[in-house]
């Protein structure tokens, strides 16, 4: 029986393409995909700060807001951190404000303690498991996000990156709505 | 092979390719443990139940004694049981490197690695079997991010012997002669 090669083509195709979609079901099953708030307006918190004050996003209006997820079992956080502190020293008077998140079971003590000792200069907040939600989720650490003047999410970072690539994203969050605020 | 029957091999390559690059977000780390064997422990003695544990590629978790204080070790907790001594023997965890601190050593598990749980069941208990339950708590990391951390249920089972009969040492031998 002679086979059709344009059959056996479009056999493979079918195949692959149900392997595929199969597979990558079974795979996002597990947990569904965070949904991407790239461009879309920063959602709102309120959290307890290390300090005992109460932070909210709204009282950064018109700042370009680097909001970083982070956990003191988190080495790759540890790392960049320090980077943060350079980073909101060199861009803080340009209109950035770094903000910390917290999302480890450790004690506000040790929280704290690992904040020192990294020499922190932004404000650090104790996270909850709902503000994660409202960002898409937090699957790992750290995980930061790059808020605009106008308060839309310019860029979702997960894991460690190089510091070069941090301060461009910071760039682009300052530049980010400036119009806006311009006109303001 | 001619060029259209090499069309399907490489869809088939293709596909697996993409599937195998996991995307951040999408993966998700993983302890294994193998089937434990079942242990036969003469009672009022030790015996050694060997735990296989398997940290899925491209991850580490600390081990049980990690350099920092703000590291998650990785402890194995036992549910009790009655007249039983149990105690998990951790081993030593690799000084490793990683892309995120080239200069720091972290101590950790990666790969295979094995955990000892000693077992004692006391004089008291009977002859038979036991299942032991508890959890594996770990964090891991990879190259680049950490996950929180994460409890894999541990569950083995052990059986349990009166042993040999008693050894003649507590009864001398009497010699038929003594009693005269």
């Amino acid at each position: 029986m002679q086979r059709n090669p344009l059959v056996i083509v479009v056999i493979a195709v079918l195949v692959a393409g149900m392997l595929f979609f199969g597979l990558h079901m079974a795979r996002t099953a597990k947990g569904p995909a965070p949904p991407d708030i790239k461009g879309r307006p920063a959602p709102e918190f309120s959290l307890a700060a290390l300090d005992g004050k109460t932070i909210q996003l709204a009282d950064f209006k018109g700042k370009a807001v680097l909001l970083n997820f982070w956990a003191t079992y988190c080495q790759p956080c540890k790392i960049e951190m320090p980077w943060f502190v350079d980073l909101q020293n060199k861009y803080g008077p340009e209109g950035l404000q770094i903000l910390g998140i917290a999302m480890d079971d450790a004690s506000e003590a040790d929280i704290a303690k690992f904040a020192k000792d990294l020499g922190v200069n932004y404000p650090i907040l104790l996270g909850k498991e709902g503000t994660g939600e409202a960002y898409g989720g937090i699957p790992f650490l750290p995980t930061t996000f790059y808020i605009g003047r106008d308060g839309k999410v310019v860029d979702k970072v997960y894991g460690l990156k190089g510091k070069a690539e941090i301060e461009a994203s910071i760039k682009k969050a300052l530049n980010e709505g400036s119009a806006v605020q311009a006109r303001k | 092979m001619s060029t259209i029957a090499k069309i399907p091999v490489a869809l088939l390559l293709l596909v697996g390719a993409a599937l195998a690059q996991g995307s951040p977000g999408t993966r998700a780390p993983s302890v294994s443990l193998a089937p434990p064997p079942k242990i036969t422990i003469t009672r009022g003695k030790n015996g050694t139940v060997p735990l296989q544990l398997r940290v899925a590629t491209g991850y580490h978790i600390n081990s049980n004694t990690p350099k920092s204080e703000f590291l998650i070790p990785t402890t194995l907790k036992l549910d009790a049981l009655t007249d039983f001594m149990a105690k998990v023997e951790y081993p030593a965890g690799q000084d490793m490197s990683f892309a995120f601190a080239p200069q720091e050593k972290l101590n950790v598990y990666s790969g295979d690695f094995n955990l000892d749980v000693s077992v004692r069941p006391l004089r008291t208990v009977q002859a038979g079997n036991y299942a032991f339950h508890g959890k594996l708590r770990y964090q891991a990391c990879d190259n680049a991010a950490c996950y929180p951390p994460k409890e894999l249920p541990v569950n083995f089972e052990v059986k349990v012997i009166k042993g040999p009969p008693a050894s003649s040492r507590g009864n001398p031998k009497q010699s038929p002669h003594i009693h005269k």
